[in-house]
């Protein structure tokens, strides 16, 4: 069987802290064992739904994000709640970790199993209710996002967190992560949207956590399971909010002759009090690949930075809005703004912006997605640093990202096959991560820690942080089965370290 | 055996010590920001009186604030006022405008998760806080979240410590998300034509939405000399929005436009009292961190009712 280790794959640079050490156990070669657990699970999803041979484990040996090759021991895919839950307990009761993971779009290395169990969420797509009143729906986690928006299109409503894998990823992989997308700008990210989740925690009970109302007191532990990472818990169904599909959009588009200009407009905007549902920059790189793909959106290929500039309602006032974003982008140096005024034109806007990740694979077979959020204001400086970090490097920086926020998305497209290639992209990485910490911002705005930014962990929190984390985990999942090594570096959990039979 | 606070906590290390040193004693500590939320019938009231307190309301100040980037840091002592007056200025303002008044600390209004009335519009505790500083029930300063709008590096300790009541940690300093305020801010008086119109719901289903809109019953209405019944709406934005959703007030019922100071008095006759049924301590996720932030039991004990200082 071909298998070829990339020189990029960094398990041996991320060292004791990449869940090996967790996992080791289970790597060994013991498969009286797991065979006697994958006929178990057999018995519980049927033999079509589990997996062991290496040929159909390959698939699931990547997320998204490429450099990262894990490969589980096993696959399970329960195709009901109950089902899902008696996965969980049968890996419970044979005290095995496990890995969940929904459609593997992730960017973070996150759902990757290193010779443990993947729980495969994909087969558990069926909405289970739709609320028009409430509007809420209720979900089973293998639910696509975009699948969810288009059913509560009939009644008026959308799913309002839209990640850019939104016609791939999944209700269930959002929560894990915390999802954003262009539209959190206004809406907020999965976190405000989810309002209940039945959970199955690792030792096998079953928890249904709800979003706290006005009137009731007691500990958000919804608020802690979302952005978890799989860490905490299986959710086994999922209950989230709709968001009425406003009256009037209008989207723009305005072209910048430097990088400067667009992110002084970016703050203008955000000054005054004008919330726009979307506000995206778009690099000259980025441009170039996007314009020269299938996905061409007609951005001008001359400008240094574009934004796109979404702005939703009621139909009273959004010409205000737009006409005083036009003023704002005029006087940060812009050269026009387009507005598209119908949706034909709107979607092709879009289009070039959601699918900029897929027209950089024109320019290299490679692309690594970085995540971070800086204080917008700090925007110019920092992509002016992040640019001169490429040219120290040799390697290309395309930007496209959620400005309003300050959540930046720093794409590389590199040859995998190029070891020295690959290595400066992880310095360069390294370098734009350590950055962002150092302006005041963050490894992660929407992507999540998974393996990838666990190195960082400890140059964001300090040990006691990092030490407490461990400990809020540990409150949903005591024996550490779910997900084990992902998030929080290992050595910084204290009990974990202090227990040396506890689980090597 | 009973362990003092010092009469003034001024900084992140003197609540650190004095948790510490209540937690090698195993002696619990009464949590109190400026003490608004300890009035009869509150949870807080439920901490033994007699406890020694730890009062944060001298831990005050801002730690970071730059106006543009629409976050401000600052210690949990820290008043509503206080952070109006800060952000004012600027135009901004922090929108929580919880229920209970200005006098209340930022540091308690998260803790105790307590909303109000622009909560459904502009964001409850748990939406709008960016990242905390606590010292939990060992005495360990931990930090989690962080000072930018949107983060997911880690695990939540934020949200973990919003609705906590201080019974995982003290909370020592809170980020916030702001708003810029809105250009144009009114508020209408809006009483019904016939008496069994559920107004309120009209008034939310419009096609502009307030910021606000509470139903005034019989109890509000003489305190707030409004005719009962009515509802109060509060409509923000630019100009062309505000008229659009007084408009759409005129057509659900009869408007007079009010002072926004009715705001300040609805909030402190609390018209949405906690419930206070109910058992935080029921799901065993509960346990497990009362029992791993605060092992020894000296943080607010007795705040959900239940005895979270001997939980097993």
């Amino acid at each position: 069987m071909f298998y070829r280790v990339r020189a990029c794959d960094r398990s041996t640079a991320v060292g004791p802290d990449d869940g090996c050490a967790a996992s080791c156990r289970y790597n060994s070669f013991v498969d009286p064992l797991a065979t006697s657990l994958a006929t178990t699970l057999a018995g519980i999803v049927g033999t079509r739904h589990v997996t062991t041979r290496a040929v159909e484990l390959l698939v699931y040996e990547n997320d998204g994000l490429p450099g990262y090759h894990k490969r589980p021991r096993m696959m399970v895919s329960p195709g009901t709640r109950d089902e899902a839950i008696a996965v969980v307990r049968a890996l419970a009761a044979a005290d095995t970790p496990f890995v969940a993971r929904g459609a593997g779009t992730g960017l973070s290395g996150g759902a990757l199993a290193d010779g443990i169990v993947l729980v495969g969420m994909h087969r558990m797509r069926r909405i289970i209710a739709i609320d028009p009143v409430a509007m809420t729906a209720t979900v089973e986690p293998g639910v696509v996002n975009a699948t969810l928006s288009r059913a509560a299109l009939p009644h008026g409503l959308h799913y309002a967190p839209d990640p850019s894998s939104q016609t791939a990823c999944t209700i269930g992989g959002n929560v894990a992560e915390n999802a954003g997308g262009p539209h959190c700008l206004k809406y907020g990210v999965t976190l405000n949207h989810v309002a209940a989740a039945t959970v199955a925690l690792p030792d096998g009970e079953l928890i249904v956590l709800e979003a706290p109302r006005n009137d009731d007191i007691g500990y958000d532990l919804l608020g802690a399971f979302v952005g978890s990472e799989g860490c905490f818990g299986l959710a086994v169904d999922v209950t989230v909010r709709l968001t009425q599909n406003p009256a009037r959009i209008c989207t723009m588009l305005a072209d910048f002759v430097t990088v400067d200009g667009a992110a002084e407009a970016v703050s203008a905007i955000i000054a005054a009090g004008i919330v726009p549902a979307a506000l995206e920059l778009i690099d000259a790189g980025t441009i170039a690949a996007v314009e020269a793909s299938i996905y061409a959106a007609g951005y001008p290929t001359d400008a240094a930075a574009a934004l796109i500039i979404e702005v939703d309602g009621p139909v009273a006032g959004l010409d205000d809005d737009v006409a005083a974003i036009k003023a704002i982008c005029s006087e940060s140096g812009a050269r026009t703004v387009r507005t598209a005024t119908n949706p034909a034109e709107r979607a092709r806007l879009w289009q070039g912006r959601k699918k900029a990740f897929g027209a950089m694979g024109r320019v290299a077979a490679n692309l690594a997605v970085q995540d971070a959020v800086v204080p917008r204001t700090k925007l110019a400086p920092i992509l002016r640093a992040i640019a001169e970090i490429g040219e120290r490097h040799g390697i290309r920086v395309c930007n496209v990202f959620h400005a309003g926020d300050g959540n930046l998305h720093p794409n590389i497209p590199y040859n995998g096959d190029d070891a020295d290639e690959s290595a400066r992209v992880h310095a360069a990485c390294k370098e734009i991560m350590e950055l962002c910490i150092a302006e005041g911002g963050t490894i992660t705005g929407e992507h999540g820690v998974g393996l990838d930014k666990l190195p960082y962990m400890d140059a964001l929190f300090s040990p006691d942080s990092l030490d407490a984390m461990c400990r809020l985990r540990d409150a949903f999942d005591p024996a550490r089965r779910a997900n084990p090594g992902k998030v929080v570096p290992v050595h910084r959990c204290r009990e974990w370290m202090a227990a040396p039979g506890a689980r090597k | 055996m009973s362990v003092r606070a010092p009469a003034e906590v001024l900084s992140t290390a003197d609540v650190a010590e004095v948790v510490r040193a209540a937690h090698s004693a195993g002696a619990p500590l009464r949590v109190l920001g400026s003490g608004r939320w300890s009035g009869a019938g509150s949870p807080a009231a439920r901490v033994g009186a007699d406890l020694p307190t730890l009062s944060l309301a001298k831990l005050t100040g801002v730690v970071a604030y730059v106006p543009s980037d629409l976050t401000l840091t600052v210690r949990a002592g820290t008043t509503l006022a206080e952070l109006n007056a800060i952000t004012a200025p600027n135009n901004q303002w922090c929108p929580l405008l919880s229920w209970g008044d200005d006098d209340g600390t930022i540091g308690a209004t998260f803790a105790t998760a307590t909303a109000g009335p622009c909560a459904n519009a502009l964001g409850r505790p748990r939406d709008i806080a960016l990242g905390v500083e606590f010292v939990d029930g060992t005495g360990t300063t931990i930090r989690g979240g962080g000072r930018v709008v949107k983060n997911v590096a880690g695990f939540d300790l934020t949200r973990l410590m919003v609705g906590a009541f201080g019974t995982l940690g003290v909370i020592t300093e809170v980020t916030v998300r702001l708003r810029a305020r809105p250009t144009v801010d009114r508020t209408l008086c809006v009483a019904p034509r016939t008496a069994d119109v559920e107004l309120a719901a009209i008034i939310r289903r419009a096609d502009v939405q307030p910021i606000a809109c509470e139903s005034i019953d019989e109890r509000l209405a003489g305190a707030l000399s409004l005719p009962a019944g009515c509802v109060i709406a509060r409509y923000g934005g630019n100009a062309a929005l505000v008229e659009a959703g007084h408009a759409g007030a005129s057509a659900a019922g009869e408007v007079t436009e009010i002072d926004a100071s009715v705001w300040t008095r609805l909030r402190a006759l609390d018209p949405h009292p906690r419930r206070l049924d109910g058992d935080p301590f029921a799901t065993s996720v509960a346990r497990r961190l009362k029992e791993r932030f605060d092992p020894a039991g000296v943080l607010n004990p007795g705040v959900f009712g239940a005895n979270p200082g001997s939980v097993s």
